[in-house]
């Protein structure tokens, strides 16, 4: 076992390698592959060329929102936007730009093992709590870390946003960013992570809930009512757990909440966005300030005003929607995420992970134009809880609609724009199957979570009841 | 600003030299071929060329207004099916791809005529038979036919009279249809067809005098008719010469006609006319070249200009002068106000914006920002 721990690191490393090594050689192919054209790929967010135009702009003294072209954040623009103008001899072009994506995709892999890694180490520990494990060697515990980060380098969804220069990478990294500092109890750093994700793309704002959740309670871990169930029981053996003390001292049924952790935290995330703000009131101080680059990010992701075909489902809707109807759907489509958070967070409060990769989930089957950049994310979030999930219902059915709607999509694609022979309700047909697909994920593994936490707390009563018995 | 104020300039000069205060915004073409009938194929054939002619210099379809009978090309007696040709060398097919007739057959009557010219359809008559002429248009007006003293005559059952073409013209002008119209005729005795206009801003040429006759050019033996007239054939002689970037004046082209091989006097009238014909270039009537202003600036430019662009004709050069003084007085202004209100806060925002305005490296402080910011992270995340 010792060697097979061993030999298990190794493996990792060779896997993630080799998965880099895969990336630089795609890049190295002329043009990308045509990637960055596809609107899976790149959306009118998250395009290379857009922020390519933005720069330019930008260089010639007008404002980057100007032609309604680039909608991202001027600090992207003043780093990545340098790097689109370089050009290396001899080289294909936005190399640098690739490089730095590889970078991103490199560290949100390193952060989420980081994070699988705590998240492993809680789960054995309550398991040992709970009574389940005599020791960590009793079940095989996966190791979710090093899964979830070779699940996230090899997904053929991250390695073709990554090649088709779109910047979900960094989004994502900004996200994981925020996740890990909020596992890992870093304070400013899950700030940083939450500030710069609000500020890329609008929808990472409702993770706001699961970190301060994360940095009050605590990590994932089953209900509080099975650990006081073990302390009913083993008020009798009188054990000495941790746990079971600080119920026989408090004598109540909650978790303490850590408010001062929390106010920390919201004091450093009003720090990082006051610093964010002022830095982009500089940097757009001639074109408008403040009010043009709400108006023109996250008023273009709120109004939906480009309505060219993407994966989701807005588009088609909106393009056939009368204009007097107009503001009443945009509000229907954008509650639809809002309504949705807060019986989520009373359910799953004591599995915030887990909640913040259901947000994730949510957001972006129901954001306004999604990628498959965004798929990457959750897909590797849920490669996290392995452990709980194992039981998983239509797993497989889910993997052959993931890869068939993927496989499907650039050919309706090809045959609406370029043949001529399909129309626009291929396309969106092929994005309503996978709305449908994500939809059945999600609602699986929250309901095999929840599944998962009631075997615990039967086996728990089973295993109580064992014990009385023996008594 | 400063591209603000020449276009200003320009389109005042550009004003001033032309009269009056419009500015010259499209050219139109109406062409009109009164006569029906195989033997008046050269009739056809001459409002077919010159079709071409302007066609070619640049007038598109949509402002052109071409009223034929129609009914030489698939005529029975036609050995060239489809085809109409103006020299008996065969060279040009006129009759080709890419020609719209908009009045055709006995559609091409003086009611027609005078409600295109003066605008007064009925609601069902589609645009495209319209002139949609407007107070900055060049108007070509290319008539002919059979004519004589005074009037011209319409498919061989009416006539058009003089007065009843001074009258369409003077409605015209009234409604401000046109800027400067040029009226062609090209049927015998032509001039007298113009004797009752009295509009400004008109040019009128006619191929002949009263009491002489315009003849045709050349008999096709082929096809059995002559082919195109004189006046016509001495246009296109001109013009062919020409491509859309040339600038060749009115006053050569009226000098380009010779009595003797016209074997008329080819009068044209330009007392109504205030600019000096040879400066004005053909393609003012014929073509369709447009004069392009370059700026520098262009998305932001055409908010600012759009929204101080409404040039109004009767606005003189001092008024546009104080404008400019007011908007550059409206910096001094907010200052004032400040020293008003006396307040440090609104001060310090004044202050700090102009230090900001002063700041040439917006880009190189943010820049180092962000580096300072993820040095932060680091530093903060690795020390709490």
């Amino acid at each position: 076992m010792a060697e097979e721990q061993k030999t298990k690191p190794c493996r990792f490393w060779i896997w993630a390698l080799t998965s880099v090594f895969f990336r630089l050689i795609l890049i190295s192919f002329k043009g990308n592959l045509n990637l960055s054209s596809r609107p899976e790929v790149s959306t009118p967010l998250t395009s290379i060329r857009r922020l390519a135009e933005g720069y330019w702009l930008k260089q010639a003294s007008m404002s980057p929102y100007a032609g309604s072209m680039y909608h991202g954040s001027p600090l992207l623009l003043s780093v990545l936007g340098p790097l689109t103008v370089q050009r290396i001899k001899g080289q294909p072009s936005h190399l640098l730009c690739s490089l730095v994506f590889v970078i991103a995709d490199i560290l949100s892999a390193m952060l989420l093992r980081g994070i699988g890694q705590k998240l492993q180490m809680a789960y054995g520990l309550n398991a040992r709590l709970l009574g389940f494990l005599k020791s960590s060697r009793d079940k095989v515990i996966l190791p979710c870390g090093d899964i979830a980060a070779l699940v996230y380098l090899w997904n053929p969804f991250t390695i073709v946003s990554c090649v088709g220069l779109s910047t979900s990478p960094i989004e994502n990294l900004a996200v994981i960013l925020a996740l890990y500092g909020a596992v890992t109890r870093r304070v400013p750093l899950a700030a940083f992570g939450l500030v710069m994700a609000t500020h890329l793309s609008l929808y990472p704002a409702t993770l706001a809930i699961p970190i301060i959740i994360l940095l009050g309670y605590g990590l994932d871990a089953p209900p509080i009512k099975l650990f006081l169930q073990t302390r009913s029981v083993e008020n009798e053996k009188s054990s000495t757990s941790t746990v079971s003390k600080q119920a026989k001292s408090k004598q109540t049924t909650r978790l303490p909440f850590l408010w001062k952790t929390v106010v920390h935290f919201l004091f450093w995330v009003l720090l990082w966005s006051l610093y964010v703000l002022v830095l982009c009131a500089l940097s757009l101080n001639k074109y408008g300030g403040l009010e043009e680059m709400f108006k023109r990010t996250y008023g273009f992701i709120l109004s939906i005003e480009d309505l060219s075909p993407n994966i989701g489902v807005f588009w088609y809707f909106f393009a056939e929607v009368f204009d007097f109807f107009r503001n009443f759907f945009l509000i229907v489509f954008h509650v639809n995420i809002l309504f949705m958070l807060l019986p989520l967070a009373i359910r799953l409060k004591h599995r915030p992970c887990f909640l913040a990769f259901i947000y994730l989930a949510i957001s972006s089957i129901l954001k306004s134009y999604p990628s498959v950049g965004d798929s990457a994310l959750y897909l590797s979030l849920w490669a996290l809880f392995v452990n709980e999930l194992v039981d998983m219902k239509f797993s497989f059915f889910l993997f052959c609609g993931y890869l068939g709607i993927s496989l499907l999509s650039p050919v309706m694609h090809n045959l609406w724009i370029w043949r001529g022979t399909g129309n626009a309700n291929f396309y969106f047909g092929n994005a309503i199957g996978y709305a449908c697909f994500q939809i059945v994920f999600v609602v699986e593994s929250v309901s095999a979570m929840l599944n998962h936490d009631r075997a615990l707390k039967r086996s728990n009563s089973n295993h109580g009841k064992s014990q009385e018995l023996s008594h | 600003m400063k591209i603000l104020m020449l276009v200003m300039l320009l389109c005042y000069s550009f004003a001033s030299s032309s009269g009056d205060t419009t500015i010259h915004t499209n050219n139109w073409a109406v062409l009109v071929c009164t006569s029906r009938f195989w033997f008046n194929y050269r009739h056809m054939a001459n409002t077919l060329s010159l079709y071409r002619t302007v066609k070619r210099l640049g007038i598109p379809d949509e402002r052109i207004i071409l009223m034929l009978a129609d009914d030489m090309a698939c005529n029975a007696r036609n050995e060239y099916p489809a085809q109409v040709f103006n020299n008996e060398n065969h060279k040009l097919n006129l009759y080709g791809d890419n020609v719209e007739v908009d009045y055709r057959g006995y559609e091409v009557t003086v009611e027609n005529f005078l409600r295109v010219l003066t605008g007064r359809h009925e609601n069902a008559v589609p645009r495209s038979k319209r002139l949609l002429s407007d107070e900055g248009s060049h108007i070509l007006l290319y008539m002919t036919g059979h004519g004589g003293d005074e009037f011209l005559k319409f498919q061989d059952a009416e006539e058009l009279q003089s007065h009843d073409l001074a009258d369409a013209v003077k409605q015209m002008k009234e409604k401000r249809r046109f800027k400067e119209l040029m009226i062609m005729v090209d049927t015998c005795q032509a001039a007298t067809l113009f004797n009752q206009l009295q509009s400004p801003g008109v040019l009128a040429i006619g191929s002949s005098l009263k009491g002489e006759n315009s003849y045709s050019h050349h008999l096709d033996s082929d096809i059995g008719v002559s082919v195109v007239d004189r006046f016509t054939y001495y246009t296109l002689a001109f013009f062919e010469r020409l491509n859309i970037y040339d600038n060749a004046s009115l006053n050569s082209l009226f000098r380009s006609y010779d009595p003797k091989l016209l074997m008329s006097t080819a009068y044209y009238r330009t007392d109504l006319y205030q600019p000096h014909l040879v400066e004005v270039p053909v393609t003012n009537f014929f073509g369709s070249v447009m004069e392009t202003i370059h700026t520098n600036s262009a998305y932001k430019a055409f908010s600012s200009k759009t929204s101080n662009s409404k040039i109004n004709s009767e606005m003189p050069l001092n008024q546009l002068s104080e404008d400019d003084e007011l908007q550059k007085a409206n910096i001094p202004n907010d200052e004032l106000k400040t020293e008003k209100q006396k307040c440090p806060y609104t001060q310090m925002r004044v202050d700090l914006q102009e230090k900001l305005e002063k700041l040439e490296n917006v880009d190189t402080v943010v820049n180092l920002s962000i580096a300072v910011m993820f040095i932060v992270v680091m530093v903060s995340s690795s020390l709490l």
